[in-house]
């Protein structure tokens, strides 16, 4: 027992060793802010947006919604226990998938445009084609112990869950089986993001940690620390090089994936709301940041300044997104409506 | 917090976690000041063709509604 004790208090010093490393290795790169580097860059100016549509048709709490990447359709989540597609150039309704469980807490589009999936309070992840005739569930993915907290295809026939068990999970779609199963998080997972070339995600989680990840080999290979509290919301800024995340401290923050820090601070005063969502403009200039305060607030991202707000929903934003070709952000709420703004 | 396992898997467990922690030390780190470059440039590159710091003409606004027209 001695020695175990022995080799425990070795390995902790260790842990302790390269830790001291890690933090003398980013302060060592630390030459500079962003917010200073960006002193120079043209302000933004007040960016106002209109509100373009109020999509109605849920009966309760929209949790989360996911853009098609035509641009077009939507698909949205509500505990009224149904998925809803929506063309959101008509704001007509195309389909209406209902749920065996209506505790949902996610949803994601196909890149093809053929297969929706959802999760929540049951566990699972059920994958349906919305091209047959009538919804068809494809696949029960059961193997999370937790919550379903997020979904993202890679495509028909690659999932990527978050649970509340801690864990992400890489599936395969013709089996229906777990692929790689990512282990780290000591919090429930929040929120998960794909990188834009798909070789790596990032996940964020209740430890208030967020993650990088490979999706072949399951490796965590950077840890992002800085929040207070749980981290909600993720996503990576387009060029594949710094990462977004949002979370219940009320702030979000941009961190470097090459720098390996937190880069800017995004937090005002006046905002004591956790932040349930994000989503980056095209250029990723600004970000759409869905609070518990009923708005969706716009930072610049660059210069770490708030830009403007999405007032308009008569509870909490659940759930914000923008399209693939950037022409307008939608958020989604606890109100039960959808709105697009641009 | 976890509650610490016991016995065998403390010491797994604790290796594990140098093992982690061992990937995240040998990554190489760029500057501050050349990632914040480089994120400054792919903005400034995107901003153009970023509709909503633009601005999208009413003709071309795929969620704006449409006045119904009337044949005269």
């Amino acid at each position: 027992m001695a020695s175990e004790k022995a080799e425990i208090d070795a390995l902790k010093k260790e842990c302790d060793g390269l830790r001291t490393q890690i933090e003398a290795a980013r302060k060592a790169v630390n030459d500079g802010s962003m917010t200073g580097a960006s002193g120079g860059v043209a302000s933004v100016g007040r960016v106002q947006l209109k509100l373009r549509k109020t999509l109605k048709g849920h009966l309760a709490k929209i949790y989360a919604m996911h853009w098609a990447t035509d641009s077009k359709q939507m698909v949205s989540a509500s505990q009224d226990g149904k998925l809803l597609v929506w063309d959101t150039h008509t704001g007509n309704k195309l389909v209406a998938v209902p749920l065996k469980s209506a505790w949902v807490m996610s949803v994601a589009f196909a890149p093809s445009g053929n297969l929706v999936a959802s999760g929540g309070l049951d566990n699972i992840c059920t994958v349906y084609n919305i091209k047959a005739a009538s919804p068809k569930t494809l696949r029960e993915l059961d193997a999370h112990t937790g919550y379903l907290s997020c979904c993202r295809f890679l495509s028909d026939s690659e999932i990527l869950t978050a649970s509340g068990d801690t864990t992400c999970c890489l599936w395969d779609l013709e089996t229906g089986k777990q692929k790689v199963v990512f282990t780290n998080h000591i919090g429930d997972c929040m929120s998960l993001a794909l990188s834009p070339d798909m070789n790596t995600f990032i996940s964020g989680a209740c430890d208030s940690l967020a993650k990088l990840w490979d999706v072949r080999d399951g490796t965590c290979k950077q840890t992002f620390s800085g929040h207070t509290s749980d981290i909600n919301a993720i996503a990576f800024f387009h060029s594949g090089n710094a990462i977004i995340t949002g979370s219940d401290d009320c702030a979000c923050k941009m961190y470097d994936l090459r720098s390996d820090q937190e880069v800017i601070n995004y937090q005002d005063t006046s905002l004591n709301a956790g932040v349930t969502s994000l989503a980056l403009s095209s250029s990723g200039r600004l970000i759409f940041a869905g609070y518990d305060d009923f708005n969706c607030h716009i930072w610049d991202s660059l210069k770490g300044e708030k830009v403007g707000v999405l007032s308009g929903h008569d509870n909490r934003v659940s759930c914000t997104g923008v399209p693939e070709d950037g022409l307008g952000v939608c958020t989604g709420s606890w109100d039960s409506f959808l709105k697009l703004w641009n | 917090m976890s509650s610490k396992p016991h016995g065998s898997n403390n010491i797994a467990h604790a290796r594990r976690m140098v093992q982690q922690l061992r990937i995240e030390a040998s990554i190489e780190r760029t500057k501050v000041s050349k990632a914040s470059a480089d994120l400054m440039n792919y903005c400034s590159e995107h901003a153009r063709n970023d509709p909503l710091l633009m601005g999208i003409p009413a003709s071309d606004n795929p969620f704006k509604d449409k006045k119904p027209c009337t044949i005269l």
